[in-house]
């Protein structure tokens, strides 16, 4: 049971790092700086509780703060370039943010031991949730409420005029520029606004894990963070969750009994996905489809 | 800065400017690709590894073949998983879906370097090398002979592929269908058969850039993807997307700069240096060095 | 349709036999789990520990087996999980053992999935407020100073790089007393080689030689001819690298290009090992380095033949793997493991319990001493690279 809830954790904060990436892929821009985001987040949070031993939602608070802060720092140069080049220029940013991670010590006296990240060894010792005495649901419970609250959010934000706006800048830039949308503004929020989500998703993450290095926000990290959106397709958030569901729950856990094949099967089951459903398993034709499934039946079974 | 320490920084970059050849090469591929097809492929580090790898195991069964043979090997494995890479990959996706096409990319490099780990088990296999006793002294200074060879090996690659693409008629429907696909195809040009040998051709390239690191580190280790994929990217960014001759000078640059930091401040914060500079190039001249002067993205 | 039910019918009966679990044979069968990295540059590792101890259960069994606690003899069966030296997914890993039920795991490879794992764990036992995972976990490779200490339901089966170094340049002062300068090496982004290093620097030195400088890179780096004219220019008497093999050989390779050549060159312990034959042995001779394997003993080298049997090869890593399976056959027995459904966590504290008493336990150079701390105190040896090959240089009396 508690392996089943511990699958269910990793979903979540996987969930959140996917649907930072989701935010900015909406208005067009693929961002491979959102696992710097995410590591941000894990170390201001972890610093907070441990070392200054605040509690978990206050560290969270400003971890979300400050990963908003950089992504928007991040989004007006990313501004001026555009389509592979933000690419590389997001990715030599996450590594930028990792490589300082891999430099950082700040370690201060406590007892007999030294606590705080220390360079390239880590951040050890984020016990936060067995000293406060979390089992392994209660974790579940407050990571899937803080998902559910950010799928709420980006949900509403979809169905309302900003959503509208978002998609149209993804869509294209200039017909969304001729019609008088600051596509500027529209660009930097969405950054700010995945920055924000992945600091949530990275505070947990450093308490789940206990332990964080540079090593783990790499340049793998953020190709799954894309990889989530792209392969549940940009039409909604459940997208996003059942690409998450798909790779961490059926890819790597659920293919387990096939031992040394699991890995060679993880690139190939993505190769085929992408060709066999190349706007991800959630797309519009998917979700309309789906629809018409639903309701068509209630719609028979009225008549 | 005594004069030791001038000796040592011209070294250092003249060093980091021969192995940037083989970050040329990459970059070519990845720029070719771009331009032909306007998407990326992010497998193609990992292919030309894979190629090398490939080369060693056609050849395992002779004991002792000759290193240009080897090289040969790996041009031909690099055409061949090149090709593989664009049916697999590349040509059932819609052109207007980069964003799949970018993940499937993505799982074929995770492919290659899970079918790499599993036949050798992730342990480093040594690569045969040329000249790799040759030292040329002048002084003070030295340049070794094997990445010399590598040099001038990358510059004859890229003579032969300029010369493929401005003076064969494939080079020129290639260069067609990456400015004008519809028109091409008026034309008569089958885009099917241009996008499948743009893939070899690469393949080749990629092949040989793959052997090339092999041989210039003397062992060849799926480590090594990843970093030749990252400064592939650079390399292709920082000379223009689409611009073969940027990609080149590029590569010679980033091989010169990232030895000229690891001299001047050591590893540690040598590649932050270069992913900021990289950072600050894209914002203030996102064309790259030879910014394309036509077209979009 | 006949090829169908047939087919059918052989899959039903394979899946009856299969989740019937050898209800029909005699002997009861205990599983023990082992985890690490089988995927990436480390899977080697991976490999070998499984074959290590699969081999070991081999033996087991051939002399009889197990003894429970209540008297049955029981055959021991292995199986191993891949973690991808992924700290998330090294705690679904462990997660997904303690559901079942085992009453103990061996591994994992990578020291960052034991940091993370070993931090899951309950901190002291029998401690109510500490909602941590209560499973004991039996490392067999991750190498990074310090790591039970995190948890006492964390135990190490892996030499101590302090000792071994503390001793090899003790050793080495002696032997070499017109020796006096060293230069060091560092793989400075992975936590071993980083770590082990700074036992090596402060070993050096507490021992009189004088360190010149220090040379780094990273762990896929390529181009080491920066690093190598500094240490040429120091031109030091004895160089340390602190790397895996492939950066090591690429080093080494360097230094041969640039003419370095020093009186001594010192190793990690992790390269004590084929990949680095495999990957430059003319470059590499000489290289001494500090290990807790050698096929030196008669036990020794029939070990090491037995994991050859299951596809894997013996080394410190997977030797330590091949010891741990021994002690837990010791324990199983002075605790009188159960090893029922219904006995699960009894099993898992009095295995926690028997394995923190331990004093003292066989390994396959000779015996090796268990710290407070659920570390071990291992035997080790001088190897040096000859031909090709690892030759022992010295064993220390102590």
């Amino acid at each position: 049971m508690d392996f089943y809830l511990g699958l269910a954790q990793v979903i979540g904060v996987h969930t959140l790092l996917g649907l930072s990436a989701y935010c900015v892929l909406l208005t067009g821009q693929v961002s491979l700086a959102q696992a710097a985001f995410f590591a941000v987040g894990a170390y201001v949070a972890a610093i907070l509780t441990v070392i200054f031993k605040w509690h978990l939602f206050a560290a969270l608070g400003v971890s979300a703060v400050v990963s908003g802060l950089t992504a928007c720092a991040v989004g007006f140069p990313a501004l001026r370039v555009k389509g592979l080049m933000l690419v590389v220029a997001t990715l030599a940013f996450g590594e930028a943010v990792r490589l300082f991670f891999f430099n950082f010590t700040y370690q201060i006296q406590a007892g007999e031991l030294k606590i705080g990240p220390h360079g390239a060894e880590g951040f050890r010792q984020i016990r936060y949730f067995p000293e406060h005495g979390w089992s392994t649901f209660d974790v579940l419970v407050f990571i899937w409420l803080m998902v559910a609250m950010v799928m709420a959010c980006l949900w509403w934000l979809d169905q309302s005029r900003a959503g509208a706006v978002m998609r149209a800048v993804g869509e294209d830039e200039v017909a969304a520029h001729s019609s008088g949308i600051n596509v500027t503004a529209v660009k930097v929020s969405a950054m700010t606004i995945g920055g924000v989500i992945a600091g949530i998703g990275g505070g947990i993450f450093a308490h789940y894990t206990t332990h964080i290095e540079h090593v783990q926000f790499g340049v793998i990290l953020a190709t799954f963070a894309i990889a989530y959106p792209i392969l549940g397709g940009l039409s909604n958030v459940f997208g996003t969750l059942l690409a998450v569901i798909f790779i961490q729950g059926f890819l790597i856990e659920g293919l387990r009994f096939l031992g040394d094949w699991r890995n060679l099967l993880f690139g190939a089951l993505i190769v085929l996905a992408m060709n066999l459903r190349p706007r991800g398993f959630l797309d519009s034709g998917g979700v309309a489809s789906l629809k018409r499934m639903l309701f068509a039946r209630k719609e028979s079974s009225g008549a | 800065m005594d004069l030791l320490d001038l000796i040592d920084a011209v070294q250092s970059v003249a060093d980091g400017v021969l192995f940037g050849s083989t970050y040329a090469l990459l970059g070519i591929g990845f720029t070719l690709i771009f331009g032909v097809m306007h998407k990326i492929n992010l497998s193609y580090a990992a292919a030309s590894i894979g190629a090398a790898y490939g080369s060693l195991l056609l050849l395992s069964g002779f004991t002792a073949a000759p290193a240009i043979v080897v090289f040969m090997a790996a041009a031909l494995c690099g055409g061949v998983i090149g090709a593989l890479v664009y049916f697999i990959g590349f040509k059932f996706i819609p052109v207007a879906n980069p964003l799949a096409t970018l993940m499937s990319t993505v799982g074929l490099l995770l492919l290659i370097d899970e079918i790499i780990v599993h036949t050798t088990e992730g342990v480093p296999l040594a690569y045969p090398a040329l000249y790799s006793d040759v030292v040329v002294r002048f002084g003070q200074f030295m340049l070794r002979g094997d990445l010399m060879f590598v040099f001038v090996l990358g510059c004859a690659c890229m003579v032969l592929f300029l010369l493929l693409l401005y003076r064969t008629r494939l080079g020129i429907a290639t260069r067609a269908v990456s400015q004008q696909p519809i028109a091409s195809q008026l034309c008569g040009i089958s885009i099917l058969q241009v996008n499948v040998l743009t893939f070899v051709v690469t393949g080749m390239l990629g092949g040989i850039a793959g052997a090339m690191s092999g041989a210039a580190i003397g062992m060849l280790s799926p480590l090594l993807a990843q970093p030749l994929t990252v400064k592939g990217l650079i390399v292709t960014v920082i000379g223009g997307l689409g611009s073969i001759p940027g990609a080149i000078i590029a590569g010679l640059i980033v091989g010169g700069l990232e030895s000229l930091f690891q001299f001047l401040r050591g590893v540690t914060e040598r590649d932050l240096y270069i992913m900021m500079l990289l950072f600050a190039f894209l914002v203030f001249r996102p064309g790259g060095i030879f910014a394309k002067a036509s077209g979009r993205d | 349709m006949r090829i169908v039910s047939i087919a059918a019918a052989a899959l039903l009966a394979g899946v009856m036999t299969g989740l019937s679990g050898g209800a029909f044979a005699q002997e009861r069968t205990v599983k023990i789990t082992g985890f690490g990295a089988k995927s990436g540059v480390v899977r080697v590792f991976g490999v070998n520990s499984e074959a290590a101890m699969k081999a070991a259960a081999e033996e087991i069994n051939k002399a009889g087996g197990v003894t429970l606690g209540d008297g049955t003899k029981a055959k021991l069966s292995v199986e191993f999980l891949d973690d991808r030296c992924n700290a998330e997914e090294g705690i679904s890993v462990i997660r997904r053992i303690a559901s079942t039920d085992a009453f103990v795991a061996i591994g994992p490879t990578c020291s960052n999935v034991a940091e993370s794992l070993f931090g899951i764990l309950q901190k002291k036992v029998g401690d109510a407020s500490d909602s941590g995972l209560q499973f004991p976990v039996f490392a067999d490779v991750a190498a990074k100073g310090g790591l039970a200490a995190i948890s006492e339901w964390a135990f190490r089966n892996v030499p101590s790089e302090l000792e071994m170094y503390k001793s090899l340049f003790a050793w080495l002062k002696r032997e070499h007393p017109d020796l006096k300068t060293i230069y060091g090496g560092v793989e400075k982004d992975f936590a071993h080689s980083n770590a082990t290093y700074g036992v090596m620097k402060k070993q050096a030195e507490e021992n009189g030689f004088q360190l010149l400088g220090t040379g780094e890179w990273l762990l896929n780096d390529t181009n080491f001819s920066t690093q190598v004219r500094e240490m040429r220019r120091a031109n030091p008497e004895i160089v340390a690298i602190s790397a895996h093999p492939f950066t090591t050989c690429g080093v080494l390779r360097e230094m041969d290009r640039q003419g370095v050549k020093p009186k001594l060159l010192i190793g990690l312990t992790s390269s004590s090992s084929i990949e680095t034959l495999q990957g430059c042995a003319k470059q590499a001779e000489g290289i001494i380095i500090p290990t807790s394997f050698a096929p030196v003993t008669p036990e020794a080298k029939a070990a090491a033949e037995n994991v050859s049997k299951q596809g894997g090869s013996m080394d410190l890593h997977s030797a330590a793997a091949y010891e741990i399976m021994f002690i837990l056959k010791d324990v199983i027995e002075s605790q009188k493991i159960m090893a029922k459904p219904d006995t699960v966590q009894a099993d898992r504290t009095k295995m926690r319990q028997g394995l923190a008493a331990l004093k003292e336990t066989k390994g396959l150079l000779g015996k090796v001493g268990r710290t407070n701390d659920r570390e071990a105190i291992k035997p080790y040896l001088y190897v040096y690279a000859k031909d090709g090959s690892w030759q022992v240089l010295h064993k220390p009396s102590s």
